[in-house]
């Protein structure tokens, strides 16, 4: 994984690489292999993740070459369903972090830019996210809105939509103080272009390390409400999802809910890790 | 003094309002919860009937009014499931969701507390380390596989204890484990960068240097002015513990607020869901009170009132 990231000058740099924390590399190469697995799902998996194997229910993993992980109490074969898991909650959450990252930037910049009644309102709903528990609020809309999975993301991405804006407001504020946003819209830009060409990408940096101390929070989110078996619906599957049937079968085949667990354990931290990380290098100044 | 508690009480309200708003629009227009209870082939005059009866016929801002009316009155309407009054059917599972949170409560500021302000005063040592790699595991771990993984160990392996139910008082050993570790670990974490942040002042080095024993100038000078930046997590842990009671007493099988909002939600009982999200809004709107009084408390620059509201 180092490799991939030093300069790419030919002398003798063996040791001028750039010298990541063993932890950030473990995190780096996690990350990686979820993506993998992810983007190649369909690849990746030995059997269809709904296949029944009637013969086969409950084995244990490492019992059997065609089912490494084992199979559930359908006798369907873990590994594959890990794999589809692994998939639809890293697609959820990263429908969900862009989704509030996006909604968040652009309500923060309105705020910067109108003040007055508009940031007022901004900062009241912003209050207003932050006080309430959002399992809560999500709890209660996917009750009455049923259940579908463009339903969850969207709703998985008013998560977290309140730093982005007050972020994105205090930074644009401080940044309409400075020269060259003044001096581009003197030089007759409309707010839309100043904002998004020049301040935009002045920020982008604090906004993309809360995109990734956000992303961890958005799984955990997921697979708590996957969990309860009020998230992503049957027969398609995700990592809470998993946790939530196999823990049925706690005592006799605890590898059901296990596997699932520590993927989404690892995930978590891994992205976590380098979250903090990279917050540490590129912007200690939020936290 | 004066403005600040004033100001606190009326973003207070103001909070409470939009939730109940919230609440409207969510739970009232998001389906038709007359299709929705009696099912999509039932009868139209049923159907109308059921709509008459719950006022959901009339328009739409007769209807806010009418529900924001009823609310002041303290009229939560009636359990569409079961006819009695949702108070009545939350007020009953209140007290079981307090024996677990209370607790848990008391358990991460007991740990997650003298754990932090030990691992900033040894700052660097095994023991500062263990804090924050426990911290970062607290935050990456989901109640419900904590959750699970006690039960694994502790009432499938070993047998200590059970796995679910509320008969004894071993039963709430586990739930409260599981809600109180997790926020320890972050109470901890928050606890140690805001004792490290004010041992760095230039105050506690001049309370050094007049000669002041070391103790002394932990207990008199740094503690109280990390507690500030503390308080506010109180607020957090509040809203966790509630989410957390949620996850945990439906793996526990705690009958519960938490698990009654879970069968709420899927059975759409309108008027419970409702209840509950306002009695949440409600803890939470006290909890950040509780805190913004324990500022005033703490910090004298604002009892002063010389700026209120910072």
């Amino acid at each position: 994984m180092t490799d991939m990231l030093a300069p790419s000058v030919p002398a003798k740099p063996a040791r001028r690489r750039w010298s990541l924390p063993w932890y950030v590399t473990a995190s780096l190469f996690w990350v990686g292999l979820m993506l993998i697995t992810a983007v190649f799902a369909d690849l990746l998996m030995p059997h269809s993740f709904t296949a029944l194997d009637l013969k086969y229910r409950l084995v244990a993993p490492f019992q059997s070459l065609a089912h490494p992980l084992g199979t559930d109490e359908l006798g369907r074969d873990v590994l594959s369903r890990l794999i589809v898991s692994i998939r639809i909650s890293l697609l959820i959450a990263f429908g969900a972090t862009l989704i509030s990252a996006v909604l968040g930037t652009t309500l923060g910049f309105l705020a910067a830019h109108f003040r007055g009644i508009v940031e007022q309102i901004v900062l009241v709903l912003a209050d207003f996210q932050a006080a309430m528990p959002f399992l809560i609020l999500a709890l209660s809309v996917l009750a009455f809105f049923g259940n579908s999975l463009p339903l969850l993301v969207g709703l998985m991405g008013l998560y977290g939509w309140e730093r982005y804006a007050r972020i994105a407001r205090g930074l644009a504020i401080a940044a309409s103080a400075q020269g060259y946003a003044t001096a581009v819209s003197q030089l007759g830009a409309k707010p839309g272009r100043v904002y998004l060409r020049h301040i935009l990408p002045n920020i982008a940096s604090t906004l993309i390390v809360s995109m990734t101390l956000v992303f961890p929070e958005v799984i955990l989110l997921e697979s708590g409400l996957s969990f309860l078996g009020l998230g992503v619906q049957p027969p398609m599957t995700s990592l809470g999802n998993m946790v939530g049937y196999g823990r049925e079968y706690i005592t006799r085949a605890p590898w059901i809910m296990l596997t699932p667990s520590v993927v989404i354990v690892l995930t978590t931290l891994a992205i976590s890790l380098l979250g903090d990380w990279l917050r540490d290098r590129l912007d200690p100044t939020i936290r | 003094m004066i403005r600040y508690i004033a100001s606190r009480l009326l973003r207070a309200a103001l909070t409470i309002a939009l939730v109940v708003t919230f609440a409207f629009i969510v739970l009232r227009l998001s389906g038709d919860p007359a299709t929705i209870i009696l099912g999509p082939e039932a009868p139209p005059e049923a159907i109308e009937a059921f709509r008459h009866n719950w006022g959901l016929d009339r328009p739409v801002l007769v209807q806010y009014f009418d529900y924001f009316r009823a609310i002041l009155r303290g009229d939560l309407g009636i359990s569409m499931r079961d006819g009695r009054s949702a108070i009545e059917l939350v007020g009953e599972r209140i007290p079981a969701t307090l024996a677990l949170t209370i607790p848990a409560l008391f358990l991460q500021l007991a740990i997650g507390i003298p754990a932090g302000v030990y691992a900033a005063l040894h700052q660097g040592t095994a023991f500062d380390r263990t804090v924050m790699v426990s911290a970062v595991f607290g935050f990456a771990i989901p109640s419900f596989v904590l959750a699970l993984a006690l039960v694994l160990v502790f009432s499938v392996k070993l047998g200590w204890l059970p796995s679910g139910g509320r008969d004894s008082w071993m039963h709430a050993i586990l739930p409260i484990l599981t809600l109180g570790l997790g926020g320890a670990a972050a109470l901890a974490r928050f606890t140690r960068s805001a004792m490290l942040e004010v041992l760095g002042r230039p105050f506690i080095r001049t309370a050094s240097a007049k000669g002041l024993p070391w103790a002394a100038v932990v207990r008199g000078h740094a503690l109280p002015n990390a507690a500030i930046p503390t308080v506010t997590l109180v607020g957090f842990l509040v809203g966790s513990l509630i989410a957390g009671a949620v996850v945990v007493e439906s793996v526990f099988s705690w009958p519960g607020v938490g698990r009654l909002l879970v069968v709420a939600v899927s059975n759409r009982d309108l008027a419970v869901v409702q209840c509950l999200l306002l009695l949440v809004a409600a803890s939470m709107v006290t909890s950040n009170l509780i805190v913004d009084f324990l500022y005033g408390v703490l910090d004298p620059r604002l009892r002063q009132g010389a700026r209120a509201g910072a």
